[in-house]
């Protein structure tokens, strides 16, 4: 007897889940997208709060409804900065049956690029390297260039100096990350920036830069761009500090004032090198958490219904990986709007026509998302930062670099 | 040969070559055959996920490469910390003749066994190059004069515009007989392709093992000034010992650029180099069947994790980074747990099985 | 020519760092043997612990520096007893490979913690202002780092010469089989090497952490990128520590300040080590100061 009623309520339970999973496949679709970082190993204090931005705003999505009915799952996984873990998960993510594709670091977006033009499959990378868009259709950069930015840092330099050509350094990580946007910066000062590059650095682990800098110096140089991760810029700057080189005020006689593209900023510079990052000039499309206004407010609120901590809810990947996001759910929303089916062929239209009267304003940047057939770079403006008593604060208004455009 | 494997209770060999051979009993050879006959033929009764296939893929040319390290820190004893570089140099061999030639030209194409072979060469060319040092240097100097060698393949790699500074050159699809190989059967080709290298490969290193080149190799790690006092030249046989260990990795790099169809720095880095040898003592050092196990292990623990870190992310509190750290944890924890209780690895397991069937129902 | 002397005295104090980081490999390589690959991630453990220790408990930064030497002292000596112990007498490759599977562990660990994949930097708690003399400057982080290896050094050759720790320890290093006919306690000597190398670690990790800021990629590179100073200066001689940490120093910032940006070279710093490193093992294969085994058959 025992066992029948056990049969029988084993068979109920049975058709309950069964009827559940049916009812909610009636409810509303799911929409399939995915996400591969490096949460983990290399660049993990970027990834990390990178994928907890995506992760919230698909929640949120999911939560307020934004899409009716309709859910985003999107997978994230950790690939340690490996292109073959990436290439991986990318397989798996098409058997999934993906419609659109987050991915990291510079190696693996042009290390895939072929898959995804194989698979037509629209891409946001994290990496803003100008090289990811050689030969490629589906790969849609969230902000401008790296190339963009460092040649958006030289005009707002040459702009600002006051006195003969300005003489400047580049500071730069010794891979195809921190090198590529030297030589724009260099067709730029070809043709026409009035800019002399006295040097470019690539640095290595070094404990010392004290020489570097009195070299530098020496040279007359009064400005450095740099395009790294955090770690070297923070050693860097603290040397400087250390030797009364960082000019108070941009492009002080006799000092020099340092700059840097989206990944050598942020809060995570000012959490390396103290006190030592004060007047330090950053470049990148987002906002920040230390200017107030409706962006971070909302960014803030965000990170506190997700539980996540301050850290993470005011780094400005973590505003980034919520960027992505939206950009993603907007093409959706758009999509659905106008009654096509979600797959990956419409989305990437939706991406193409986001230009113009449809250009995109996430709150989370300083200008509009504009995509199309021949601007794969999505907020083309950049907004300049310099750190005062510990907080990034805007310099200037929001800027679009105009070599980038002579350059082509 | 004729005895039945089933009804010996022991081992009777009456001369050494007897106990050389590869198959002691005809029931050994037939299972043997049988089995690669299973492996050439599972693919055309079920299909998997290109994912998997990938991974099996990876696994294969996991093996080519470990069957390489073998034969240098395993037979050999001489510990190398840079094996992935060897790996990159095959790679990298591909990937030149790539950018000099353009990716699609017809002899990347058409001609890739011929490439592989090539690529092969320049390891065993970089490999002997890089075990001159072996004939003054021992132990752990001569294992950081490997790592020295990985870092300066990295810088040399990173800072040549002709390698494009590290970033991915890609490789073109290659042509079959039926014509090109296209994407849906690009994994599947490519398992065929590995797995005749790995046969080959690993009939080769079984057979060489039999030979005076071969028990040159365990003699020079057992001692090799005894080595040398019976007439072998210890450093020549090191020296042997990294060009072979070099070719092996050279034709596992060349696999590895025509299934990822690129090839860029970050797959031949110090890390993999620590993945190649943490496969080769989790497999069982020294011991050829290790070769295949040890890739099979640590990759397959390494999406198991990563299924587990999927479930128990979603579980724990947002702040919490368990799910990440799950993945170096359980790597680090095999390693040192096979290397604690059994040092001898899987290989060792395999052995323990052979003889308890072997003997069965009769214990000792 | 002041830049010149810039560059020496950069090289020597880099190179003193250096020193320090490669010490905890000798005195671990000295009584036992063990080439600990994993001294990078302790390294970066002190650092943390310290950071942890002020900025969680508000404790100072001197004393909680001291704590964290001390929790790295039974941390690491804890590792050889779970660990090393059970390996003792097994072929190298096997020791190397435990300290690798370990170098893994203690990554995840840090990586359960937010100090894996977040930036910090300590309070400030050294002068911020220069030490300079005839166009040659240097920074207190510096300085002390400079003392903070000398006194270190000092401290563990009188400890090794007078102390009978110390000269059982060298006992140990010699023969262990003479040594325990003579009463000594092998295992508790490896034990008390590498709770030394532990506590050294932890000085290294601030000293590191507070010129570069607390990044756990960047600090425990610094295990591997202290190899070179290790082999070159002979595993076994701390006195070789030092001279080679100098001249890895030095070669360092000479490279970065004559040869990047000459020649279309860049970034020569991070490979030089390494093909100096070659040919010197080429010539003297026990590195600069090492003992030459002697081999029987």
């Amino acid at each position: 007897m025992k066992k029948r009623t056990r049969m029988l309520f084993k068979i109920s339970l049975a058709f309950m889940i069964v009827f559940a999973f049916a009812f909610q496949a009636q409810a509303g679709q799911t929409y399939k997208l995915a996400l591969s970082l490096a949460i983990t190993g290399p660049t993990s204090d970027a990834g990390n709060p990178y994928s907890k931005g995506v992760e919230d705003y698909f929640r949120y999505v999911n939560d307020m409804k934004l899409l009716g009915d309709d859910k985003i799952d999107c997978t994230i996984r950790d690939d340690q900065y490996k292109t073959d873990v990436t290439k991986r998960n990318f397989e798996d993510f098409i058997d999934m049956g993906i419609v659109f594709y987050l991915n990291y670091s510079t190696g693996s977006t042009l290390g895939l690029k072929r898959d995804f033009e194989e698979e037509q499959m629209p891409v946001i990378p994290a990496s803003f390297h100008a090289g990811n868009l050689d030969n490629s259709n589906y790969i849609f950069l969230p902000i401008a260039s790296y190339s963009a930015q460092a040649i958006g840092l030289a005009e707002y330099i040459v702009k600002n100096h006051k006195g003969a050509t300005p003489r400047a350094a580049m500071f730069l990580h010794p891979s195809a990350f921190g090198r590529g946007p030297l030589s724009d910066v260099q067709k730029a000062v070809k043709a026409g920036l009035d800019m002399n590059i006295v040097e470019v650095v690539e640095h290595g682990k070094d404990l010392d830069n004290t020489a570097m800098l009195k070299r530098l110096q020496s040279k007359g140089v009064q400005y450095v761009i740099s395009q790294t991760i955090q770690s070297p810029v923070a050693t860097m700057i603290k040397d400087a500090s250390r030797l009364g080189m960082v000019a108070t005020s941009f492009g002080q006689k006799g000092k020099i004032t340092f700059t840097g593209c989206h990944y050598t900023g942020g809060n995570d510079l000012v959490a390396l090198a103290g006190s030592a990052a004060e007047n330090y000039y950053w470049t990148t499309s987002y906002i920040v958490t230390s200017e107030p206004g409706a962006g971070t407010d909302a960014q803030i609120a965000l990170a506190k219904k997700y539980g996540r901590d301050d850290k993470a809810a005011m780094s400005h990947n973590y505003a980034n990986g919520v960027m992505v996001a939206q950009v993603a759910a907007e093409c959706i929303r758009r999509a659905k709007a106008k009654g096509n089916k979600i797959t990956k062929e419409t989305l990437y239209a939706e991406l193409l026509q986001m230009n113009g009267m449809n250009a995109f304003y996430p709150v989370t940047t300083v200008g509009p998302v504009t995509y199309s057939k021949t601007d794969k770079a999505g907020v083309d403006t950049l907004q300049m930062y310099s750190v005062q008593n510990g907080n990034f604060l805007s310099v200037g208004k929001p800027f679009i670099p105009e070599y980038t455009s002579k350059i082509k | 040969m004729a005895t039945n494997r089933w009804m010996a209770t022991g081992n009777y060999f009456t001369s050494y070559r007897d106990e050389q051979r590869i198959y002691f009993t005809n029931l050994d050879r037939t299972i043997f055959s049988m089995f690669l006959v299973l492996l050439f033929a599972w693919p055309l009764l079920f299909s998997l996920s290109n994912k998997y296939m990938l991974v099996i893929d990876n696994i294969l040319i996991a093996v080519v490469a470990v069957i390489g390290l073998n034969i240098v820190t395993g037979f050999a004893g001489l510990i190398s910390i840079g094996h992935a570089a060897f790996v990159g140099i095959g790679a990298y061999t591909v990937a030149s003749f790539s950018t000099l030639i353009g990716d699609r030209h017809v002899i990347i194409t058409h001609c890739w066994p011929l490439m592989i072979l090539l690529a092969g060469s320049m390891g065993a060319i970089f490999g002997a190059i890089v075990g001159l040092p072996a004939m003054r240097l021992k132990h752990l100097y001569l294992a950081i004069a490997t790592l020295s060698f990985q870092m300066i393949f990295s810088w040399t790699i990173n800072f040549l515009d002709f390698f494009n500074q590290g970033q991915t050159i890609f490789v073109g699809r290659a042509y079959w007989l039926t014509g090109k190989v296209g994407r849906s059967d690009h994994y599947l080709f490519w398992y065929y392709v590995i797995l005749v290298v790995v046969v080959l490969s690993g009939f080769m290193v079984r057979n060489l093992l039999r030979t005076r080149y071969g028990r040159c190799l365990s003699a020079v790690r057992d001692n090799d000034r005894a080595a040398d006092a019976m007439g072998m030249h210890p450093g020549l046989t090191k020296v042997y010992a990294f060009a072979l260990a070099g070719f092996f990795a050279g034709m596992a790099g060349a696999l590895h650029a025509y299934v990822y169809r690129g090839v860029g720095f970050e797959s031949f880095t110090l890390h993999e180099s620590i993945a190649y040898l943490a496969m080769a003592i989790v497999g069982g050092l020294g011991t050829l069947n290790g070769s295949f196990w040890g890739p099979a292990a640590i990759m397959t623990l390494d999406l198991q994790v990563e299924h587990l870190a999927e479930k128990v992310g979603s579980l724990l509190p947002s702040n919490m980074n368990l799910a990440t750290a799950l993945n170096p944890l359980s790597f680090g924890l095999v390693i040192v747990l096979f290397l604690m209780f059994e040092p001898r690895g899987i290989a060792n397991w395999w052995r323990i099985a052979r003889s308890y069937t072997k003997l069965w129902p009769f214990r000792y | 020519m002041s830049y010149f002397f810039q560059l020496v005295v950069s090289g020597i104090v880099v190179g003193s760092i250096y020193a320090l980081a490669a010490l905890g490999f000798v005195l671990i390589y000295k009584s036992s043997k063990v080439l600990n690959i994993a001294h990078g991630q302790i390294i970066a453990a002190g650092a943390f612990i310290t950071f942890a220790l002020t900025s969680k408990m508000g404790i100072p930064v001197y004393i909680s520096f001291l704590l964290s030497m001390g929790i790295t002292f039974f941390l690491s000596m804890s590792v050889e007893r779970i660990f090393l112990r059970r390996l003792i007498g097994e072929p190298i490759i096997s020791v190397i490979m435990v300290t690798i599977g370990l170098m893994s562990i203690i990554d995840g660990l840090i990586f359960l913690t937010p100090y894996g994949s977040e930036n910090f930097s300590f309070p400030k708690f050294l002068p911020t202002e220069l030490i300079a003399f005839g166009g040659v400057s240097i920074s207190w982080t510096q300085l002390v780092g400079v003392l903070l290896t000398a006194t270190m050094i000092a401290g563990f050759s009188i400890f090794f010469k007078k102390s009978t720790i110390g000269i059982s320890m060298r006992a140990v290093s010699d023969d262990q089989l003479a040594s325990m006919s003579i009463g000594i306690s092998v295992p508790r000597v490896f034990g008390l090497a590498w709770a030394l190398a532990g506590l050294s670690a932890a000085a290294a990790g601030c000293i590191i952490g507070n010129i570069t800021g607390l990044n756990f990629e960047t600090l425990q590179a610094f295990g591997i990128t202290v190899f070179p100073v290790v082999i070159l200066g002979g595993l076994d001689s701390i006195l070789g520590a030092v001279v080679a940490g100098i001249i890895m120093g030095l070669i360092q910032q000479f490279a970065s300040g004559y040869l990047d940006g000459n020649f279309g070279l860049n970034g020569t710093a991070e490979v030089l080590p390494y093909i100096i490193l070659l040919i010197i093992l080429l010539i003297k294969p026990h590195g600069l100061f090492g003992i030459h085994e002697i081999e029987r058959v």
